[in-house]
């Protein structure tokens, strides 16, 4: 393994958006920055997403330019598909960073990304980047808006037939590639890591998994995309386009009996705009949101909430107990009534479960030396100072931005990083 | 003349290409002539896609570029940034907005969105054709900034701004520091002492030489723009001053207004931490004045933090409370549409905090759908399992309240948790939830001119890009001026507004756009009319050899075009825009 060793300002672990903001501020700054990120790809959660509420942007328009500033900024130096090992306090205060970065299989300076080995490779498996709606090769770029957009292979599932090898104008492919380690010295860290989705597989009830027509948000999200797989809305187990859809709010938020109490708070936000969204791609269908509280309470959101109203989207108050699956693929919710105070059923031909946000639970295992970087009851970063220093977090000079700290909407996560390049800053200006 | 343009057709992954036919639209630039190289790209501002543009600028040596997308306010930047890594003046770029003028504005027309399309590009070749390369002002700026209001947002920022070494001018309308949450004894989600954290922030401030603090100050006029604005404000000097420090308040606020002085400060740029006011509701609202035993949280908070083993108000000992939620809030038929985003939270807080101190009352919560958002949902669930009882009701069936004569409050509601069923709540005390309204600053913004929403609050300029920016070069906007937030989220948007600043004056040099109106003196003929038009006050009247004519203040002129259709003589061109530019693109426009 070859190791390099580099001296930095500031450490940023996570490129998704409250990742990148954090380190082109800083950058802007001339503060120098190492930014590392664990996904083939800069964007984080947010490039993958269709439009945006309450202003209905499309994501990957305001995405794509910051990832391309953060790629090319001269004080940025990124590392993708990279992983953080070991953050160590030195007796001078900096932190000596152990990075691995993991091999990509393919020259990422000669390739292209012209996909003609993706032609080529004979394997196909479930496509993560599209939620496992599609399928994809072995060797591939991860999604048309990447960054870089080059091909990696997955080692995993390559036969290593080598046709990939052979169809590569540039030579590009290296199937001997090996991890490289790099050591940097830095003087402080912001942890951007972001969060993770609940898997409802955990709540069997709901039948994700056993039922082809209960899908996750992220995976109607992903047919709502400009680059949608299917251009239109189809539901998974026969290709029909479905007309009477269901959303099942607070899966996996609210709800002590998967462990986690609090509100994931964008939850029902994104779920009345893929319906606004829906109502536009399919003019017939009829949407209806299983709610317990609608929490629309940021700059616009209530306003957006009442236009939904006002166009058509059904609002039921109600949890949702079970579903069950006819014949036919449509499924049967039960639900408690509010409104009526009765157990009711109804029927619709796909169920999408808004799923909740969670803590990214291995971050806080970066540190070694003695320290550890304590989280808050619910396992996010902890905010040790939250009022007055909201990015402070247990460990002198490191800082969190964005989702890690908790769960956040996309402009609270860029407030949030602001806030964590401001005092980044002012902490690195008093070390000098 | 240009002659080797380069045409792009954005799809924006479907948002142009679902209704624009931008296959035919490439078909009929590409052999326009002065057209050199015509292409489609899903995202232009795609990573790939600007290295892409950029080796086509090279390789095929394009002397304009031309791309065919979204409005210039999303990616104007973006792409002159490409024209300039490939060596082409930024002014060779020209942005066609075929997204929200014609793929979205008529959607449900594809045939005509891509007629227009096509007219809007060729516009576009017109002015590239035409397009001479500019060199963007290098001004000098301060590296000062004046911070409007103190309270928490406001101190934050200047202590933040003071630490990265800039000069910080602190103002205050009222003669105390520390706003609102300065009068709260306990605030969630942390249980701290509001009257603390507002004291801790102030020691912070009058601890830093950098900071120069004025409370009882307004703003009175302003001159210049951004980098180097002069601002004059106002100070009200207090005769009978106590001069008490208490717990970080400031000077005292008994006294007499004594006499005023006025300050004109020089600052490179503004951040607005104006805040928000109380709603107060019009007499007769949920019975509001009609009783004594009808007040605003505001006063509950007050009445909770006196309190000692007993909870009295009126004279009386509450047992029973009734909190009626979204008050100057979400309403159907008034202006707030908004939710005040605090409330819910703050009043299952104080409603705890109630019931810790005096465990005999009883709270009942007449809530339309209870809001606690994140971590926030904690305070929901501790005041159900500490006995709160929820009840909701919705906008058809609005809470109706009634005074008895023995002073208590009768409430009436169909609550939706009991399947609309009619419940009567006999209180002794009602609780209006009020909201958060916006700061009416009329005159603050009449002087600097930011723009406020439909809401009232003051606008950003984008809420995912440019959140702490307003429309106003120089101008920024932090706390809940912008719209309601908790402490936490004012002092994240403050936090980041001063790194936005820092960026922005750190080198004390700003480059400015060439954008501005020139004056032919020899056409000139002075008649005022220009001076008149101009909304910044840019233009005067000069000598010269005998002869009255317009002057430009350059570093005052924004650009804006207002001064040219009044001259008469056409003695006035727009830099980037001159009448020879608008012309030939009108005349593509109608071909």
């Amino acid at each position: 393994m070859e190791t390099t060793r580099e001296i930095k300002d500031v450490l940023v672990v996570g490129g998704g958006i409250a990742g990148q903001e954090t380190s082109l501020n800083l950058a802007n700054q001339d503060f120098k920055i190492v930014l590392v990120e664990k996904d083939l790809s800069l964007g984080g959660k947010m490039i993958h997403l269709s439009k945006v509420f309450p202003t209905l942007d499309c994501a990957a328009c305001i995405t794509t330019p910051k990832v391309s500033e953060t790629a090319r900024h001269p004080n940025i130096d990124l590392y993708t598909y990279s992983e953080v090992q070991s953050i160590r306090r030195l007796p001078d205060k900096t932190f000596e960073v152990k990075v691995i970065k993991h091999p990509r299989y393919v020259d990422e300076e000669a390739c292209t990304g012209c996909q003609e080995c993706e032609e080529k490779c004979p394997v196909v498996v479930q496509d993560q980047y599209q939620y496992n709606l599609v399928g994809r090769k072995a060797i591939f770029v991860p999604f048309s808006i990447a960054n870089p957009r080059v091909a990696a292979v997955d080692i995993e599932n390559c036969i290593y037939c080598g046709f990939c090898e052979k169809a590569c104008p540039a030579g590009a492919i290296d199937l001997m590639q090996q991890p490289r380690e790099f050591i940097f010295n830095v003087k402080s860290v912001v942890m951007a890591t972001g969060y993770r989705l609940f898997e409802p597989e955990k709540i069997p009830r709901y039948g994700f998994g056993f039922f082809k027509n209960v899908i996750t948000s992220m995976q109607m999200e992903r047919q709502l995309v400009p680059t949608r797989p299917f251009n239109t809305v189809l539901r998974p187990l026969d290709g029909k386009m479905p007309d009477n859809i269901a959303y099942v709010l607070c899966t996996g938020s609210r709800d002590e009996t998967v462990g986690n109490p609090i509100c994931s708070q964008v939850c029902c936000m994104y779920s009345i705009k893929q319906a606004q969204l829906l109502l536009g791609a399919l003019p017939m269908a009829d949407v209806t949101i299983y709610y317990l509280h609608i929490r629309a309470f940021g700059k616009g959101f209530n306003e957006f909430y009442r236009q939904a109203v006002d166009m058509g989207v059904s609002f039921i108050k109600g949890k949702v107990g079970r579903i069950r699956e006819k014949e036919n693929g449509n499924l049967v919710l039960r639900y408690e009534d509010i409104a009526t105070g009765t157990i009711k059923e109804a029927e619709h031909d796909l169920v999408v479960l808004s799923v909740g946000i969670l803590p990214n639970s291995n971050v806080t295992e970066l540190f070694n030396n003695g320290e550890k970087l304590e989280t808050d009851t619910y396992h996010f970063v902890k905010q040790v100072d939250e009022l007055i220093n909201p990015a402070k977090t247990s460990l002198e000079g490191v800082f969190v931005a964005g989702s890690a700290s908790g769960p956040m909407d996309i402009p609270d996560s860029i407030l949030s990083a602001g806030a964590a390049s401001a005092e980044t800053a002012s902490y690195l200006k008093q070390l000098s | 003349m240009n002659q080797r343009i380069g045409v792009y057709i954005c799809h924006c992954g479907s948002n142009i290409s679902d209704v624009v036919d931008v296959i035919k639209v490439r078909e009929s630039v590409k052999d326009l002539p002065g057209v050199a190289i015509a292409k489609n790209v899903m995202f232009a501002c795609a990573d790939s896609s600007q290295k892409e543009i950029v080796e086509d600028i090279r390789n095929y040596n394009l002397d304009g570029l031309v791309i065919a997308s979204c409005s210039p306010k999303l990616h104007l930047f973006t792409f002159r940034a490409v024209a300039e890594r490939a060596g082409l003046n930024y002014n060779h770029y020209v942005q066609v907005n075929i997204r929200e003028q014609s793929s979205w504005a008529h959607g449900d027309k594809p045939r005509e969105a891509t007629e227009k399309a096509i007219q809007l590009i060729k516009s576009g070749i017109a002015k590239a054709k035409l397009a001479e390369s500019l060199t963007p002002m290098e001004v000098s700026a301060k590296d000062s900034v004046l911070v409007v209001g103190a309270g928490v947002a406001g101190m934050r920022a200047a202590i933040e701004l003071a630490d990265m070494g800039m000069h910080v001018y602190l103002i205050e309308k009222e003669t105390r520091t520390g706003g609102h949450v300065a009068l709260w004894k306990s605030v969630f989600p942390t249980d701290e002492s509001g009257t603390e954290i507002a004291g801790r922030l102030y020691k912070e401030v009058k601890k830093r030489n950098k900071i120069q603090l004025f409370t009882g100050a307004g703003i009175i006029h302003r001159t210049g723009s951004i980098g180097n604005f002069e601002i004059t404000i106002n100070i009200r000097k207090l005769l009978k001053d106590n001069g008490q420090d208490k717990q970080g308040m400031g000077a005292g606020s008994s006294g007499h207004e004594e006499n005023e002085e006025r300050l004109i400060l020089s600052c490179g740029a503004i951040l607005l931490c104006t805040g928000f006011e109380d709603y107060r509701p019009a007499k007769g609202v949920f019975g509001f004045g009609e009783s004594e035993n009808i007040i605003t949280l505001p006063e509950f908070k007050k009445l909770v933090e006196q309190g000692e083993d007993k909870l009295v108000h009126a004279g009386r000992e509450v047992k029973n409370i009734a909190y009626i939620y979204c008050v100057g809030s979400r309403q159907e038929d008034g202006e707030n549409k908004f939710c005040s985003r605090y409330c819910c939270s703050s009043a299952a807080h104080t409603a705890l905090e109630a019931r810790k101190k005096f465990p005999r009352i009883n709270n009942f919560h007449i809530n339309r759908g209870i809001r606690t958002y994140g971590k926030h949902e904690i305070l929901y669930q501790q005041s159900s399992a500490a006995g709160d009882t929820f009840l909701q009701f919705n906008e058809d069936h609005p809470v109706e309240v009634t005074t008895g004569s023995d002073g208590k409050v009768l409430i009436t509601l169909n609550d939706i948790l009991t399947a609309g069923r009619e419940l009567e709540l006999e209180a002794d005390l009602v609780v209006l939830v009020t909201g958060i309204t916006p700061s009416g600053n009329s005159s603050l913004t009449e002087i600097l001119k930011v723009p406020a929403g439909r809401d009232g609050f003051y606008n950003e300029v984008h809420p995912k890009l440019r959140p702490v920016e307003t429309v106003m070069d120089g101008i920024y906007i932090a706390g809940c001026c912008q719209g309601p937030k908790t402490i936490t989220e004012s002092i994240r948007s403050s936090l980041s507004a001063s790194s936005k600043i820092y960026s922005l004056l750190g080198k004390q040099k700003l480059s400015l756009e060439p954008t501005q109106a020139k004056i032919n003196t020899q056409l000139c003929e002075w008649c005022d009319n220009c001076r008149q038009a101009c909304p910044f006050d840019a233009v005067r009247k000069e000598d010269l050899d005998g002869k009255s004519v317009a002057f430009i203040n350059a570093s005052v002129c924004k650009g804006c075009g207002m001064c040219l259709p009044v001259c008469e003589p056409n003695a006035i061109n727009l830099v980037g825009y001159s009448d020879v530019e608008v012309e030939s693109m009108i005349e593509a426009l109608a071909e």
